[in-house]
């Protein structure tokens, strides 16, 4: 039961989520770099076969399905204390985080996309 | 009667005041950071092209390998070696590791020693 001198915290702890999720997400995505940047210096895949053979294997697939979420769940924290600092008037702070949002929505249809139709063997 | 002509110093006037290392590198982690979400798009379309079909696979190959596209290819890794480097910085930092003053300008100079390098390793790789 919810005692008589409950109060609601609001927004006020929605912060530590984000502050979370931008860490976690940069965890990943700094793992992801390397072991991209070293699987490919090592091991380039030469022609298109090789090329799509690898991105059709369910491993690499999904490291790039959590590469993609990463990416945009690190974009839109990102992206959003920078309009918070730097964007004064609350109308443009808004349309600029709608834009935001839109992008980021089409961005992940577009990697589903790529995953699910592209990368398909 | 307060001197009106005293002008007062405006703490965030970014044109007077001198970041120290930490803040040059932080405030560098934001532009990169803002700049690399602008490359973003372009990286999902190289990647979906070079999916779809042996002949635009052989396109974005031809694409990556002409001068403008290795320029930028140059800048972006400069971006993400300093948004990667100076991340890790902060990370480090969350963690309290080289937090103190003398860690904490170190850990800065280490990570644009750390972009030079890569900044250097690339140009090789790419323009020589």
């Amino acid at each position: 039961m919810i005692p008589m001198n409950f109060r609601s915290s609001g927004s006020a702890h929605r912060g530590l989520g984000e502050w979370i999720l931008q860490r976690l997400s940069a965890l990943y995505l700094a793992g992801f770099a390397v072991w991209i940047v070293v699987r490919l210096m090592l091991l380039a895949p030469t022609d298109y076969v090789a090329w799509k053979a690898w991105m059709a294997d369910g491993g690499v697939k999904l490291a790039f399905a959590l590469f993609f979420l990463s990416v945009l769940v690190h974009t839109w924290v990102g992206m959003r204390s920078v309009f918070l600092d730097y964007l004064k008037p609350l109308w443009v702070r808004t349309v600029a985080q709608l834009l935001l949002s839109f992008g980021l929505f089409a961005l992940a249809f577009w990697a589903a996309q790529i995953l699910l139709v592209d990368a398909r063997a | 009667m307060p001197d009106k002509n005293y002008k007062r110093p405006k703490n965030l006037d970014l044109l007077h005041i001198r970041l120290p290392i930490g803040g040059f590198v932080s405030i560098l982690h934001r532009v990169t950071g803002v700049l690399l979400v602008l490359v973003l798009p372009l990286t999902f379309l190289l990647l979906q092209e070079s999916l779809r079909s042996p002949e635009s696979f052989t396109q974005v190959v031809a694409l990556l390998g002409s001068l403008p596209a290795r320029v930028l290819l140059f800048f972006t890794t400069i971006l993400l070696a300093h948004h990667f480097l100076a991340g890790v910085r902060h990370l480090l930092l969350d963690i309290d590791a080289g937090i103190s003053h003398g860690g904490a300008r170190l850990g800065a100079w280490l990570v644009l020693a750390g972009v030079m390098a890569v900044a250097m390793v690339t140009a090789g790789r790419l323009f020589l």
